[in-house]
């Protein structure tokens, strides 16, 4: 993989990597502000307000996992398949075999891992370009064959009546409950990836992604840490679909779409690559904007094609690397 | 009926299609040996050239090989034109190079909505009747299309071996750096060699346009199958793309004879993985970098 010339564009910051773990760095403190703005949906009242903020919440969680897949130096084009099999492996395990949701939920995840490990294994070994480009078609085969075996995923029709998330005797079958759930994981996914990133494991990731040769002379496997990165990410968006599926109802094939995974790079570029706050940023930024195109799919989609070669050239490191974000997440402690 | 005359004519078919993943690969390929960019705005430029064909023949009434012309020459200026604009600075940059086609192709495929609608379009055939050879039986219409592919792909290779811009071309292929070194032009280079790419890509699409029906949305299978095809035949490699644009071709043809279409795809997809494992670098590609 080439980060080369993005990183060469932090340089003058003080060294390659100081842009990144900069960013990288979201402090506690600044997770607790967080979480504290978390709770904030739960005082509104307008139910569409509290669906955007549910939508947010799902898709800081799904693009956390393809943050990490990213920061090993790899970028997959089949995150929304992955999304998809932890979708349509749980409803089917919940509503063909009436396993209890825990259950489903596990084997949609499990499945979706599984996947994630095996595609891995063979593909990982190639140079980050034949990656992106077999990840793509993954993609497309996987949406071709959910649409092929209507017997059993209902084809283009999709599968509806999906039965709200239930814990354990607890239906949240609410707007507001099931935000509780979903804020709850995003926090979980963001602090999880903080911790990650100050282990050796996370420090590994980082130095795969950002020099794979001199990780591989260090003696770091490259190809073990970006399975893990993969498998790991993978999994996450297996859960999230687990759990969109179960807060919309309804599952189709053009909902894991390459479209779709086109849409969570989009979220983390702008976001911001290299820093946990990415997805977050990335997310509660784009997620609200198809309601400002309402109707204009098509003026949408410019848009969106534009914003991302304008960041791209101009941010590379996203809007999480602006100095003055920096800042804030690393509270006053300096 | 006779399993030879099956296979025979799952062979002529194969071989339309190949040529038509082949004229694919080559211009992605192409870019990619350019500007180390993995082109995904690739299919919409399939797409446009499909498009221009349809207007020209069916709007402004030109002769279709004329129109087959003008989809060359347009995309081959937007091409060089985009190049300029937007890809420069991505030159290189094999990630963000990457996401920004895709941000380039979410633009030009909706531009294309708004112009022209959602709903496929259908062009007359160029030609009425059939050829037959034997019992193999071959569409006029799709005669046409092997003939254009081929000539355009010998004008393409005489070009790319026999005159200073192809040999230019080729030498920043193998190595940027020395090729500057001996005073090959890079601001000319870099965009001919992504405006020639996209503009091969324009002429898959042209060929294709009376064959099916045209829409905004038809460039993502080309897109998958010239994906298909570098990865099975090596990044970069020309040779590579020739040799496994027609096992594509024909293996799909010969798959989707005996079993039914996605299954052929999916054989196809677990066969390209085999040989990634068993081949990493493809079956022509060079170990590299």
């Amino acid at each position: 993989m080439n980060r080369d010339t993005s990183l060469a564009q932090a340089a003058p910051r003080g060294g390659p990597r100081a842009a990144g773990s900069r960013a990288a760095g979201l402090r506690w403190p600044a997770l607790a502000v967080v979480a504290a703005i978390a709770a904030l949906p739960l005082g509104f009242d307008s139910p569409f307000y509290i669906h955007l903020a549910v939508l947010v919440c799902l898709n800081v969680f799904i693009v956390s996992g393809l943050a990490l897949v990213t920061r090993s130096g790899q970028l997959s084009l089949c995150h929304a398949a992955f999304v998809g099999i932890g979708a349509y492996v749980s409803v089917l395990a919940e509503m063909r075999l009436g396993w209890p949701f825990l259950a489903a939920c596990a084997l949609g995840t499990a499945s979706a891992a599984l996947v994630a490990f095996l595609l891995g294994s063979a593909i990982l070994r190639l140079r980050g370009v034949y990656f992106v480009l077999i990840t793509f078609a993954f993609g497309e085969l996987f949406r071709l064959s959910l649409l092929e075996s209507a017997p059993l995923t209902g084809g283009a029709n999709g599968i509806a009546n999906v039965p709200a998330v239930n814990l354990l005797g607890m239906a949240l079958d609410t707007r507001k409950s099931f935000y509780c759930l979903a804020a709850l994981l995003a926090l979980a996914a963001l602090g999880f990836l903080v911790a990650l990133f100050r282990t050796p494991r996370g420090h590994a990731l980082d130095a795969v992604g950002e020099h794979p040769e001199l990780a591989e002379a260090s003696g770091l496997s490259v190809r073990r840490s970006q399975l893990f990165a993969f498998t790991l990410g993978s999994a996450m968006a297996g859960l999230g679909g687990v759990l969109l599926s179960h807060y919309v109802g309804y599952i189709s094939p053009e909902s894991f779409s390459a479209q779709v995974s086109i849409a969570a790079i989009i979220m983390l570029v702008v976001g911001g690559r290299l820093a946990v706050a990415g997805p977050l940023i990335g997310a509660l930024i784009m997620t609200p904007l198809p309601e400002l195109f309402r109707g204009a799919v098509q003026s949408q989609n410019i848009f969106y094609g534009v914003t991302l070669i304008l960041i791209l050239r101009f941010l590379p490191q996203g809007i999480a690397s602006l100095r003055i974000l920096r800042r804030l997440a690393e509270g006053d402690n300096r | 009926m006779d399993i030879s005359f099956l296979i025979g004519q799952a062979l002529t078919n194969g071989l339309i299609v190949g040529l038509l993943y082949l004229l694919m690969a080559i211009g992605f390929t192409l870019v990619f040996g350019v500007m180390r960019i993995a082109n995904f705005a690739h299919g919409e430029f399939y797409m446009l050239g499909a498009f221009i064909a349809f207007v020209g023949v069916v709007q402004l009434g030109l002769p279709y090989i004329v129109a087959v012309l003008a989809a060359f020459v347009l995309t081959l200026l937007l091409g060089w034109l985009l190049e300029a604009a937007i890809l420069k600075p991505f030159r290189g940059d094999e990630l963000n190079g990457l996401i920004a086609t895709l941000g380039l192709g979410m633009i030009i495929q909706n531009l294309a909505l708004m112009a022209f609608g959602p709903d496929p379009q259908s062009m007359p055939p160029t030609a009425e009747g059939v050829v037959a050879v034997g019992d193999i039986v071959m569409p006029l219409s799709r005669l046409y299309v092997v003939v254009f592919s081929a000539v355009v792909l010998l004008l393409l290779y005489g070009f790319l071996m026999h005159t200073r811009g192809g040999r230019a071309l080729r030498a920043v292929v193998q190595d940027m750096e020395i090729a500057a070194a001996q005073g090959i032009r890079s601001h000319v280079v870099y965009p001919m060699g992504f405006a020639l790419g996209v503009a091969l890509a324009a002429i898959a699409g042209a060929l294709m346009a009376p064959v099916f029906s045209v829409s905004p949305f038809i460039g993502a299978a080309p897109l998958f199958k010239a994906f298909i095809v570098v990865v099975l035949g090596g990044l970069g490699s020309i040779g590579g793309a020739v040799l496994a644009s027609l096992l594509l071709g024909i293996a799909e043809s010969l798959g989707s004879t005996f079993f039914d279409g996605s299954t052929a795809d999916m054989l196809i997809f677990a066969l390209v993985i085999l040989v990634l494992v068993v081949r990493p670098t493809g079956l022509m590609g060079r170990a590299e970098r």
